[in-house]
C-alpha cells in the first residue's frame, strides 16, 4: 500500500490548484495522519493490527483505510479533495474523492466497534458524509442542514457512532450532493460481525466495489455535473474495462462479491458459469430460507447488494452489468444507425473531401472494436480490451472471475489468460450441413410459397 | 475711318511684334500621349498606351494580346490588354488630340481684319483701304496661350487619372473573378458533401434505418446547395464578364483561363503613417485644381491688364483718290468707357477666382480624407483576411480533425461529419472573400494617391463588408 505524506506536494497541478481551501497544520495537530493512496491498483485486504480481529475484504481497483486506535476507538481521518482517478491507462478523469482517491478508500470496522472519523473538506465548497445504511445517532446521519451544519471548505468535523449492525454500506455526501456524487466522491463500508453470525458464513475472498457512472466529454476530463440520465461512462469503482482488474478466485474457494450503486438507474449483475444467491442486501443479511439461486442480480439505485457462490469451475468467467451499452465506453447517443447501408461511390465521394474518412457500422459496431484510428484525447475506445481469442468488443462495466485451480489463497494477482483443455472450446464446423426435412408444399428456394400480404383498410371493402 | 497718313515703317513694325508674339506652336499629341503614360505609369507599371489609328488593331497589338491570352491570364496581363484594348480609353486617348489641337489654336493670333472701300464725289473717286487689328487680343496672347496649355496639362491629367482607373477597374475584376471562380470549385465541393449525405439518407431510408423526415432534412441541405451552387455559378460568369468588357474582347477572345487562386494576403500589412502627405503630392485633382486657380489668377491678371485695351481697336488705313494725294495714318477705336468700365467683368473674375480657391480647398480635403479612409478600409480589409487565416481558418480545420477524431469513436455520425465539411468549406470560401476584399482595398488605396475612388470601381461582388467605398 502507498501511503506518502507528502502527496498533497506531488498530486498534479490539478489537485493542487482546486485544492484552494488549505487547512492549517495546526489545526489538524492530533488528528491521525490522513493516509493518501495514489495508485489505482487492487490492493492486498488490511489485515487488521489493532482492535477487534476480523476477515477483511479486497476493494475492486482500490484500497482500505488505516485507522489508529485512541482509547478503544477506531479513529479514521478522511480528506475530501480533488483528485486526478485513472479510469483506464491513458484516460484520467477529474473528480473529487477522498484521500487521493475516487471512489474513497473502504472503511473496515466490526460490529460494536465505536467508531471516530475525522472528516476534513480540501474542496472548494462545503460538504457532509451520510453513512448510508448505518443505524447512528440522528445527528451523525450526515445531512447538511437537516442533522448538521455542513463542513465549510477548509475545516475539519469529526463523526463518531457505534458501527451496530454488520453489513454492507457506503457513504457520500449529502450536501450539493448532485454535485459531489456525480464528481465522484463515494466510498465503501463493511462492518464484519464480531461472532460467527448464523446468516453470515465465512468466505475465502470478499470483493466489494461501488458502481458508479460519469459523462465525461470525449477529449476532456471533468464529468459533467448537470447530467441527469445520458452517461457515457459506466464504471466499477471509477474504472472500466480494460482497466478493471479481475476477480480471481482459486478453485472452489467461497466467494463474496459486496456491490453498491450510487449510479442513477439500476445494474443487473450478471455472472457467468456458476449461481450465486443474494445473501445480504442493504438491510443486512438475507435469512438462509429467503435466498434463491440467480445469475443475475439486479442493484437497484441506493442498494447494495451481497451474492455468494462456490468458485467450482475453472476458467475466465465473464462479469458485468447485463445492460449491453453498460458494458461500452463513451460513445455518441445520436449516431446514425448504418446498418446494412450500401456505401459504395458515396465513400469516394466523402474522401475527396474528407480524406481520412472510414466507413463504420455499415455491418455493424464491431469495426469499432477492430479498426485502431486516433480519438480524441483523454478517450479510450467504445470497446475494447483484448481476451486470447481477439477483441472482448466491451468495456465499461465488465470484467472477469478468473478461477484457477492452483491460485494461492490470499493471492489476488492476475493469474493470466486460462488455457482451455483440448477439446473444450467452441471450433468451425467444415462439415456438411444436412438438409433439414420440409413439408411438401414448402418452397425449396427458402421463400415462403404464399407471400404474406399486408392489406390496407379502404372505404370499399365490405367488411 | 479716319483717314490718316503714317509711315510704312510703322507697318513693318506691327508685322515684327506680331510674328514674335505669335511664336511658332506646332501639333504635338504624341507628347501628350507619353505626358501620361510617364503620370500613369506609377501606378500601371505599364507602357501599353498607343493611339488606336485605325479601326483594326494594329498586327503587333492583335498578337501581343493573343500571346498574353493563351496563358492563364496574370494581373498584370489584364491589365496590359486593358490598356492596349479598352476601346473606352482609346476614345478618351482623343481627347488628348482635341486638347493638343486646342492649344495650338489658341497660340495663333487674331486674323487681321481688313477693310475696302470706294467712294465718289462729283468727279473725285476716293479709295479707302485699311487693315486693323483687334490689339487686345494680341496683347493677351502670351497669357492666352499659358491658359490654353494649362487646360493641355489638366486633359491630360484627366486621362492619366482615366488610365489608371481602367487599370484599377482591371485589377479588381480580376480579383473579383478569381475569386468568384475559386468560390465556384468550394460551392461545388459543398454541393459534392450535400450530395453525399443526401445519397446516404436515401440508401439509409431504403434499408429502413431513417425516417421519411429525417431522409428529407438531409435531403434539404443538398436542395439549398444547389441554390447556393448556382449563384455562384451566376456571380462567376457576371465576374468574367466584367473582365471582359474592361479588357475589350470578344469572340474567340473571351475563352481565356484564369488563375486557379488568389495571390496570397501578404504577411505584413503596409504601413504608411505618411501617406496623406504623399498623396497630396500625387493627387492628379489636387493638381488640377491648384492649377486651375492659377489659370484664373492669370485670367484675373489678363482681365485687369486688358480692362481698356481688349475694345481698343489699332487700324492703318491707305487712302488713295484721284485728286488728292495718298493718304496714310492710323486708328484708334476707343469703347468709352461710359457704362461698363468692365466692373462686373472683373467682379464675375474675381468671384471665380475665389470659388476656385474654395473648390481647390475642398478637393484637397476631400483627397486627404479620401486617402485615410482607403487606408483604413485596407487596414480593416488586411486585418479581417488575416485573421481568416491566422485563427478562424485553422481553427476551423482543427475543429474538423477533432470531429473526425469523434466519428472515429462514434461519438458522431456521418452526417454530421459532412455537415463540419461543408461548414469547413464555407468559412474557407468566406476567407476567399475577404482575401479578394483585401485585394480590392489594395488596389483602391493605390488609386487613391492618384485620383479619387467612386463607387463605380467599389463594384463589391463581396459578402463581406470589407471593401472600401473610396472617396466619392
Amino acid at each position: 500500500m502507498v501511503s506518502r505524506r507528502d502527496f498533497f506536494m506531488g498530486a498534479g497541478a490539478i489537485t493542487a490548484a482546486v485544492a484552494a481551501s488549505s487547512v492549517s497544520r495546526v489545526s489538524l495537530a492530533g488528528l491521525p495522519e490522513p493516509v493518501i493512496q495514489s495508485s489505482p491498483e487492487t490492493m492486498a485486504p488490511l489485515e487488521p493490527n489493532t482492535g477487534r480481529p476480523y476477515k477483511p475484504v479486497v476493494t475492486l481497483n482500490g484500497w482500505t483505510l488505516p485507522w489508529r486506535m485512541n482509547n478503544g476507538v477506531k479513529e479514521f481521518h478522511l480528506v475530501a479533495e480533488p483528485v486526478v482517478r485513472e479510469m483506464a491507462p491513458g484516460f484520467n478523469a477529474h473528480l473529487w474523492g477522498y484521500n487521493g482517491q475516487s471512489p474513497g478508500p473502504t472503511i473496515e470496522v466490526v460490529e460494536g466497534d465505536r467508531v471516530r472519523i475525522f472528516v476534513t473538506n480540501k474542496l472548494p465548497e462545503h460538504t457532509s458524509i451520510h453513512w448510508h445504511g448505518q443505524r447512528l445517532p440522528n445527528g451523525m446521519d450526515g445531512v447538511a442542514g437537516l442533522n448538521q451544519r455542513a463542513i465549510p471548505a477548509g475545516k475539519t468535523y469529526v463523526y463518531e457512532f457505534e458501527a451496530k449492525r454488520p453489513g454492507t454500506f457506503m457513504y457520500h455526501p449529502h450536501a450539493d450532493e448532485m454535485v459531489q456524487m456525480a464528481m465522484g466522491m463515494m466510498g465503501f463500508w463493511v462492518t464484519h460481525p464480531r461472532d460467527a453470525h448464523p446468516n453470515i458464513d465465512e468466505v475465502d475472498r470478499d470483493y466489494c466495489f461501488l458502481l458508479n457512472a460519469y459523462d465525461v466529454e470525449p477529449g476532456s476530463y471533468t464529468p459533467k455535473i448537470m447530467e441527469m440520465l445520458d452517461f457515457n461512462i459506466w464504471t466499477f469503482n471509477s474504472r472500466v474495462f480494460p482497466g478493471i482488474d479481475p476477480l480471481v478466485a482459486r478453485k472452489d474457494d467461497k466467494v463474496r462479491i459486496r456491490v453498491g450503486n450510487l449510479t442513477m438507474t439500476n445494474h443487473p449483475i450478471h455472472l457467468h458459469g456458476h449461481e450465486f444467491e443474494v445473501t445480504g442486501t442493504d438491510g443486512g443479511p438475507v435469512p438462509r430460507g429467503a435466498r434463491w439461486p440467480e445469475v443475475t442480480t439486479d442493484v437497484a439505485v441506493g442498494q447494495m447488494r451481497q451474492i455468494e457462490f462456490i468458485a467450482s469451475d475453472l476458467g475466465d468467467w465473464a462479469f458485468h452489468c447485463h445492460k449491453s451499452h453498460h458494458t461500452m465506453n463513451a460513445m455518441g447517443h445520436d449516431v446514425p444507425t448504418m446498418l446494412g447501408v450500401d456505401h459504395r461511390k458515396v465513400v469516394t465521394q466523402i474522401n475527396s473531401l474528407i480524406p481520412d474518412y472510414m466507413v463504420m457500422g455499415e455491418r455493424g459496431m464491431a469495426d469499432m472494436a477492430e479498426m485502431q484510428m486516433p480519438l480524441p484525447e483523454n478517450t479510450i475506445p467504445m470497446m475494447t480490451g483484448d481476451g486470447p481469442f481477439g477483441s472482448v468488443e466491451m468495456g465499461g462495466m465488465f470484467t472477469m472471475l478468473k478461477v484457477r485451480a492452483d491460485q494461492p489463497a490470499g493471492d489476488y494477482s492476475d493469474p493470466g489468460w486460462y488455457q482451455q483443455p483440448e477439446g473444450t472450446q467452441a471450433f468451425e464446423w467444415t462439415g456438411p450441413l444436412a438438409e433439414p426435412a420440409r413439408f411438401k408444399s414448402e418452397s425449396t428456394t427458402g421463400k415462403p410459397a404464399v407471400e404474406v400480404q399486408v392489406r390496407k383498410p379502404t372505404g370499399h371493402s365490405g367488411h | 475711318m479716319n483717314k490718316t497718313n503714317t509711315a510704312p515703317a510703322r507697318l513693318g513694325f506691327i508685322g515684327v511684334l506680331l510674328l514674335t508674339v505669335a511664336g511658332c506652336a506646332g501639333l504635338a499629341p504624341q507628347s501628350s500621349l507619353e505626358q501620361v503614360q510617364q503620370q500613369s505609369a506609377e501606378l500601371t507599371g505599364q507602357d501599353a498606351l498607343h493611339w488606336a489609328t485605325e479601326q483594326d488593331q494594329p498586327p503587333v497589338v492583335r498578337e501581343r494580346i493573343a500571346e498574353l491570352l493563351a496563358e492563364p491570364l496574370a494581373l498584370e496581363s489584364a491589365v496590359e490588354i486593358a490598356l492596349m484594348n479598352n476601346p473606352g480609353l482609346q476614345a478618351r486617348l482623343f481627347d488628348l488630340g482635341i486638347a493638343d489641337a486646342q492649344r495650338v489654336q489658341a497660340s495663333r493670333l487674331p486674323n487681321p481684319g481688313f477693310s475696302i472701300g470706294r467712294m465718289t464725289r462729283g468727279s473725285e473717286v476716293e479709295w479707302e483701304r485699311g487693315l486693323h487689328l483687334n490689339l487686345g487680343s494680341l496683347i493677351a496672347l502670351p497669357l492666352t496661350r499659358r491658359i490654353a496649355e494649362g487646360q493641355n496639362a489638366q486633359v491630360q491629367r484627366e486621362v492619366s487619372l482615366s488610365v489608371m482607373r481602367l487599370a484599377t477597374d482591371t485589377r479588381i475584376a480580376w480579383y473579383r473573378a478569381v475569386a468568384a471562380q475559386q468560390s465556384l470549385a468550394y460551392s461545388e465541393q459543398v454541393l459534392q458533401a450535400a450530395d453525399a449525405g443526401a445519397e446516404m439518407a436515401h440508401r439509409m431510408a431504403a434499408v429502413g434505418n431513417y425516417s421519411a423526415l429525417q431522409q428529407a432534412r438531409e435531403q434539404s441541405f443538398y436542395a439549398e446547395a444547389a441554390l447556393s451552387h448556382l449563384q455562384a455559378r451566376q456571380e462567376q460568369v457576371a465576374s468574367h464578364e466584367r473582365l471582359v468588357r474592361l479588357l475589350g474582347l470578344w469572340g474567340e477572345q473571351t475563352n481565356f483561363t484564369l488563375p486557379e487562386r488568389l495571390p496570397d494576403v501578404p504577411a505584413e500589412p503596409l504601413d504608411q503613417p505618411d501617406i496623406e502627405q504623399q498623396a497630396m503630392a500625387s493627387r492628379l485633382d489636387v493638381q488640377a485644381a491648384q492649377q486651375g486657380a492659377e489659370r484664373l489668377a492669370t485670367n484675373l491678371k489678363l482681365g485687369k491688364a486688358t480692362r481698356f485695351i481688349n475694345v481698343l481697336e489699332l487700324g492703318i488705313s491707305n487712302n488713295s483718290s484721284n485728286e488728292e494725294p495718298v493718304q496714310r495714318g492710323y486708328e484708334i477705336t476707343v469703347e468709352l468707357p461710359l457704362f461698363d468700365w468692365s466692373g462686373a467683368r472683373m467682379a464675375g473674375n474675381e468671384a471665380r477666382y475665389m470659388q476656385q480657391l474654395q473648390r481647390t480647398a475642398e478637393v484637397a480635403i476631400n483627397a486627404r480624407s479620401q486617402v485615410r479612409e482607403s487606408y483604413q478600409a485596407y487596414r480593416t480589409a488586411w486585418d479581417v483576411a488575416a485573421h481568416y487565416r491566422d485563427e478562424i481558418v485553422p481553427l476551423r480545420k482543427r475543429i474538423s480533425e477533432e470531429n473526425m477524431l469523434l466519428y472515429n469513436g462514434m461519438f458522431i455520425g456521418v452526417f454530421e461529419l459532412l455537415a463540419d465539411a461543408r461548414e469547413q468549406i464555407s468559412t474557407v470560401n468566406r476567407y476567399l472573400q475577404a482575401q479578394s476584399d483585401f485585394w480590392v482595398a489594395q488596389s483602391e488605396l493605390d488609386l487613391v494617391r492618384f485620383g479619387p475612388v467612386t463607387p463605380s470601381e467599389a463594384n463589391s461582388a463581396s459578402t463581406t463588408p470589407a471593401s472600401p467605398a473610396g472617396g466619392h
